[in-house]
């Protein structure tokens, strides 16, 4: 069941790749990839028949304490208001509520928004003032470089990405925020001095309100 | 699936002139402001009101007459009103409005006078006396797992039987206020706003207060509607980015609406004075001071009633009052509480019966609420002159699809013992059945004309309009 297993994950992947995927060998046994010698031991893939058809466990939204401490290791700063809110976030409150919820419910999504834009201001703004070496949301970008080069951003947007979720951005989605942070962010914000920190600012609160931000 | 309305800058100019032009205070500019948004309320809405913590339904939905289960008579009939212990102006026996055929308790305040769109059914048997139990099992119609709910909670249900329509444009078909939500099987448009305060309500409902640039806000939403990459849509697998998406795209129709405004009844300085005399009428209808106590059960009857009628919402669930789970001293504050949470009900009925439906009718005749509690109290008072948890219980219908004016069911004479009722006639009878909360439950869905199946019983047929 253990090669069952591996084949679903094998043609997941395969599904969403953009190169054509090999075909998988019919009637053949799928090899599973040999490990390096060092690497820890993996846990086996539930059974898809025993899974409801499904090769790993579900995809989960972070809890409340996720979800802050995810905030804190991100931009070194918390979320003010977020344990004022935890309770319409869904984490239970033991009196009325006995067990967490982890619905991306519209609740969750604004006040995640509010959140993001809290905290990203004011890491963007306290940037503003810091050298690159401590700066945490520009931290690929010298000083002094007006816009910087498509290179530097695309780095620094790579950054923020592995950053926020784990993931660097594949070709073609870099592209897109590539793009719009030169297009639009960036003049948008370098009009006039107090609208500056909304550069680097609003692609943190863009990656803290995706959907990789909040699952696992 | 259906997505909620998208509003438009010209609709959002529109509501704003429609708004200021309306001159009639109250229903009108809710209308005008509903039609000119786009929004159209649902023909059929629904409000389910919890009194949390088990009510004393010898205080409202089933009294008995002190001068016959008098305090010498409780070894005989395990009954003892004990009406005379309630200071504070309450009547020191039962209530009945002239025309009514339902007897109520002291403590149900002015929602006696409502007897002409409502029933009572008596006699529940609720096969619990633990608070989570009870309660998750009237919100589900279904007894719980334990204490941990099964199913889908009635409002979810409905709304997500009821599929929004382009006709139905509400952008928050359902809402639970301080009250718990369930979602076993349907998308994500049936899923409960659940918020924990009037202040979440409108933290929900307002612009964030860090505001970026237009241009910027307007690139954000287009990255957001952007397809990303396959990893992220590998986390889709089982829908939960998918409902993370609609929930963002109905923040969206829900900001663009400046709907919070409309649930702020303090008047607030710079709006414009027919807004404030929209509130103005709203905190003289429901009580509310001068609107800035948003916790009082009158306020959330309140946010009830504008939540229907401007649109937003189809089916409004909430926490009403609490306070009630009295095991010590007498039952003053059982009565207290409870006549707070009647009172704000009345003037919610008071409302929806003197509120035109964009439908034709009154509001009244469009919308159906459930009443109720998770149990009720021991009808004999404790050592310390409180009562404990009772198994038999009864539950309040108004409205749409419900009969009005009647009793349905009956709790017996001795201990006040659930009894075997004929679901057709709603009397006692030895070939009946006993009522449980999944009748109740199939009962409202019955009314609303939707596949009631999931209860797995017969709806209380008598009792349906």
């Amino acid at each position: 069941m253990k090669t069952v297993a591996f084949a679903a994950l094998v043609f997941c992947l395969a599904g969403c790749s953009r190169e054509t995927p090999t075909p998988l060998p019919v009637g053949g046994e799928v090899k599973q990839v040999e490990l390096p010698g060092n690497h820890p031991p993996l846990t086996t893939l539930p059974d898809p028949e025993a899974n409801g058809g499904h090769a790993g466990r579900a995809p989960r939204r972070i809890s409340v304490p996720q979800l802050k401490q995810s905030i804190i290791t991100t931009t070194g700063r918390e979320w003010a208001k977020l344990d004022d809110l935890a309770s319409s976030l869904g984490k239970a409150d033991y009196a009325i509520t006995v067990s967490d919820s982890t619905e991306a419910n519209l609740v969750f999504a604004k006040f995640l928004d509010d959140g993001a834009r809290e905290v990203c201001k004011a890491t963007a703004t306290e940037d503003l003032l810091k050298p690159q070496g401590e700066r945490v949301l520009s931290a690929e970008i010298p000083d002094g470089v007006g816009i910087p080069s498509d290179e530097l951003l695309q780095r620094n947007l790579q950054s923020l990405a592995l950053r926020f979720w784990g993931s660097s951005l594949d070709e073609a989605e870099l592209s897109t925020w590539l793009n719009t942070f030169k297009t639009k962010l960036y003049p948008a914000a370098d009009a006039s001095a107090s609208k500056r920190w909304q550069a680097w600012g609003s692609v943190c609160v863009a990656m803290m309100t995706d959907q990789r931000f909040i699952t696992y | 699936m259906k997505k909620t309305p998208e509003l438009s800058r010209r609709s959002l100019l529109k509501a704003g002139s429609a708004f200021a032009g309306a001159s009639v205070f109250g229903v009108l500019p809710l209308k005008a402001f509903a039609q000119s948004m786009g929004l159209a309320p649902a023909d059929h809405c629904f409000i389910f009101a919890y009194f949390s913590g088990g009510w004393d339904v010898l205080l409202s939905l089933d009294p008995r007459d002190p001068a016959v289960f008098t305090p010498e008579r409780i070894s005989e009939t395990r009954i003892l009103p004990d009406y005379g212990a309630n200071p504070g102006g309450y009547p020191t026996t039962i209530v009945r409005p002239e025309g009514s055929n339902i007897d109520f308790g002291p403590a149900i305040g002015n929602m006696a006078n409502h007897f002409d769109v409502m029933s009572v059914v008596r006699g529940i048997n609720m096969n619990t006396v633990a608070h989570e139990v009870g309660y998750r099992y009237f919100l589900t119609g279904k007894e719980p797992n334990g204490a941990a709910a099964r199913g889908s909670t009635l409002a979810t249900e409905i709304v997500g039987q009821m599929v929004p329509t382009a006709s139905t444009k509400v952008p928050v078909p359902n809402v639970a206020y301080s009250i718990e939500s369930y979602n076993d099987r349907y998308p994500g448009y049936a899923n409960a706003l659940r918020v924990s305060s009037q202040q979440d309500l409108l933290l929900t409902l307002a612009p964030s207060p860090t505001q970026l640039d237009s241009e910027i806000e307007q690139a954000l939403i287009d990255l957001k509607g952007n397809k990303v990459s396959c990893e992220a849509d590998l986390y889709n697998s089982r829908g939960l980015v998918g409902q993370y998406r609609d929930s963002l795209a109905q923040m969206q129709t829900v900001l663009g609406a400046q709907l919070d405004k409309y649930f702020r009844f303090a008047n607030v300085n710079g709006d414009s004075a027919e807004l404030n005399a929209y509130r103005a009428a709203i905190r003289s209808a429901y009580g509310l001071g001068d609107g800035t106590n948003t916790t009082t059960p009158a306020a959330r009857a309140a946010t009830a009633a504008a939540a229907l009628k401007l649109g937003v919402s189809q089916c409004v669930s909430m926490n009403i009052v609490g306070g009630l789970d009295t095991h010590f001293n007498r039952q003053q504050q059982n009565a207290t509480n409870q006549r707070s949470g009647w009172n704000a009900l009345a003037a919610l009925v008071t409302d929806l019966k003197s509120s035109e439906h964009p439908n034709g009718g009154k509001w009244m005749d469009h919308t159906t609420v459930l009443v109720f509690s998770e149990f009720s109290r021991t009808p004999l008072t404790n050592s310390t002159g409180g009562r404990d948890h009772h198994i038999s219980n009864s539950c309040m219908l108004l409205g749409k699809g419900i009969q009005h004016n009647r009793v349905f069911g009956k709790s017996g004479d001795v201990g006040m013992a659930a009894g075997l009722i004929d679901f057709e006639t709603g009397l006692p009878s030895p070939n009946g059945q006993a009522i449980l909360p999944d009748h109740v439950v199939a009962t409202v869905m019955k009314a609303a004309n939707i596949d009631y199946s999931i209860t797995r019983v017969e709806p209380l047929n008598g009792l349906l309009a």
